[in-house]
């Protein structure tokens, strides 16, 4: 045994740099948001306080609005995607043409890696206008009774905006994963559950039950992925310091607040230090969403082997 | 599930389902189609009316022409090559680590820490590299952005590594050893070799990849749009920076600026991920 551990050993510093570089980054976000929080306490995520000021007595800074932001936009997000990567899988697997089939997962591979650039300057010129025009003008002038349509959509740029992009780039993932979960359920089940009469629906919705931990893991790798989110976000959501429930009101997440921020943050005492804060707030809710998708993909993994 | 013995009524159920399933499938890939549309319709023109200099030209002042988009091409292909020096082989042998040690507490680690950096935001490893390397460095630069990347890179080429090596049959490596080979030579000279095309598929993956990020590059890359290449250690241009910064431009030549190079960076992904994609069964994003 002893040679072989020699290779081992010799593997080992690149395995090790792999955490080392982790542990470099957590250190890296924990030593710089120190300071704010010695000076603010736990209210740098309780507050929507965003105040700039040569003088640094008088700086203070509270990123909720941002926190508020990226959940909101997420969960717009994943309720857009929930429906339509189920549905999508479904016609994948059980619908479509053997020949197209192969050309239907083609097209959300590349979906799941265009460049998310590409889908920000579609967002800016192309949905944003479309949603304001179609779906923000018509609601607002209507329904502005309701609370989630009650903010004037001025620009189009708004929670609402930045939520359906999302969902367009977030579908792909969650399709993946529910796809891979619905075809692997045996096909003796399918004839089972159609040799008691029932219809494809009634089929259907039996294995979507089935494959329900798979689901949820989709949903969760897609909110990961809507919450961490840079570019594309921050074109469209309209950078503002907002908490409202409106859905047409423009607002920040946190990724498009260290984005716009972080540039000119250098000329302020305190400014970095809280945007670190913001950025370990979404290291650590990363972190928690991908060990929750794991331990429904390993769920549904157990699930499956013991079939 | 309650039964319905209702046949009318179960099989207007059954109409209903078959349409919503029809109209969200189509639903999830009409975006596709008209981000392509879109992407071609608007950046095709630039290009054509632009000729070889929007690809070799450097920014016009606000505006007047169309210019070119050089510095930022030259960038990119600047940052994927440098990003894959320090990357690769450190992802390659993390994966083989990985793969070779399931069983082991660091192998298992391993594999558990690169998926989660995986799915990890990109705007968050930008700002930890300014931290070590653009403020102690005091500018932006080409080292940093392509370190940026290289952090990104790494999971998608070390899973992608793990899995091809855990899919060869075992009796590969027990006719290996039986040859007298030594674990390393089994690793390098047998496995490695038979598991090439997953591997050069994950290598693949993570230069497409990192050739389209933007939000790391933000705070380390800097952007640069008339010098093409000025050392590693200077600021460096990237097209899917250049995009995000012009559209956040109010100048109409700007913006026609950015769909040519929508276009010309869409091309460059297509180019690397359709090939692949076609001889795979399936490939991880």
């Amino acid at each position: 045994m002893n040679f072989m551990d020699r290779f081992k050993i010799s593997l080992l510093p690149f395995s090790a740099l792999v955490f080392g570089i982790f542990a470099l980054m957590l250190l890296v976000y924990f030593t710089n948001s120190a300071e704010i929080f010695s000076r603010e306490g736990i209210k740098i995520y309780t507050t929507n306080i965003w105040l700039a000021s040569e003088e640094p007595e008088k700086e203070f800074y509270g990123v909720l609005a941002a926190i508020y932001g990226s959940v909101f936009t997420s969960v717009i997000a994943i309720l857009i995607a929930l429906p339509i990567s189920i549905a999508y899988s479904i016609f994948v697997v059980d619908f479509a043409p053997k020949k197209i089939k192969e050309w239907l997962t083609i097209a959300t591979d590349i979906m799941a890696g265009l460049p998310t650039i590409i889908y920000g300057i579609w967002g800016v010129f192309v949905l944003v206008p479309f949603l304001k025009t179609y779906v923000m003008e018509p609601l607002y002038n209507n329904l502005s009774f309701i609370p989630l349509f009650s903010y004037p959509p001025v620009s189009g740029y708004s929670y609402l905006s930045a939520g359906v992009l999302l969902g367009i780039m977030v579908t792909p993932f969650a399709t993946a994963v529910i796809r891979e979960a619905y075809k692997m359920v045996p096909f003796t089940y399918r004839e089972a559950i159609f040799a008691l009469g029932a219809t494809k629906y009634e089929a259907t919705k039996v294995i979507i039950g089935y494959i329900k931990p798979a689901i949820i893991a989709g949903m969760i790798l897609a909110f990961g992925r809507a919450i961490g989110e840079t570019v594309a976000v921050s074109l469209v959501i309209g950078n503002t310091f907002n908490i409202s429930p409106s859905l047409f009101a423009p607002g920040y997440t946190i990724s498009s607040l260290i984005a716009n921020q972080f540039g000119n943050a250098f000329i302020y005492e305190y400014m970095v230090s809280a945007l670190f804060a913001a950025g370990l707030s979404l290291f650590f809710i990363g972190l928690a969403i991908n060990l929750l998708a794991f331990y429904f993909l390993r769920r549904w993994e157990e699930s499956g082997s013991r079939l | 599930m309650a039964v319905d013995y209702n046949i009318d009524a179960r099989l207007i159920k059954e109409k209903i389902f078959i349409a919503l399933v029809i109209l969200l499938s189509i639903l999830a890939i009409v975006p596709l189609f008209h981000i392509l549309f879109s992407v071609f319709y608007n950046g095709l023109p630039v290009l054509l009316k632009g000729g070889i200099n929007f690809l070799t030209g450097t920014l016009p002042p606000p505006g007047e022409e169309l210019g070119g988009i050089g510095p930022a091409l030259v960038g990119t292909f600047v940052l994927v090559f440098l990003s894959s020096l320090i990357g690769l082989p450190i992802a390659l042998i993390a994966g083989i680590y990985a793969a070779e040690y399931p069983t082991s507490f660091l192998g298992r680690a391993t594999k558990l820490l690169l998926q989660i950096m995986m799915e990890f935001p990109t705007i968050l490893v930008g700002l930890f590299v300014m931290q070590i390397l653009v403020i102690p460095l005091g500018t932006y630069s080409a080292i940093a952005g392509a370190f940026a990347l290289a952090i990104i890179m790494m999971p998608y080429v070390a899973v992608t590594t793990e899995e091809a090596l855990r899919e060869i049959p075992s009796t590969y490596r027990e006719a290996a050893f039986s040859l007298g080979f030594s674990r390393a030579q089994v690793v390098f000279k047998v496995l490695v070799k038979i598991a090439k095309r997953g591997i050069l598929t994950g290598v693949l993956i993570g230069l497409a990849k990192v050739a389209g990020e933007t939000a790391p590059l933000l705070f380390t890359a800097g952007g640069s749009t008339r010098i093409y290449f000025a050392g590693i250690d200077e600021p460096i241009g990237a097209i899917p920076l250049l995009i995000y910064q012009l559209i956040q431009q109010p100048y109409e030549n700007y913006h026609q600026i950015a769909w040519g190079a929508s276009l010309v960076l869409m091309l460059i992904f297509l180019a690397i991920f359709i090939p692949l994609r076609l001889k795979l069964r399936e490939v991880r994003l």
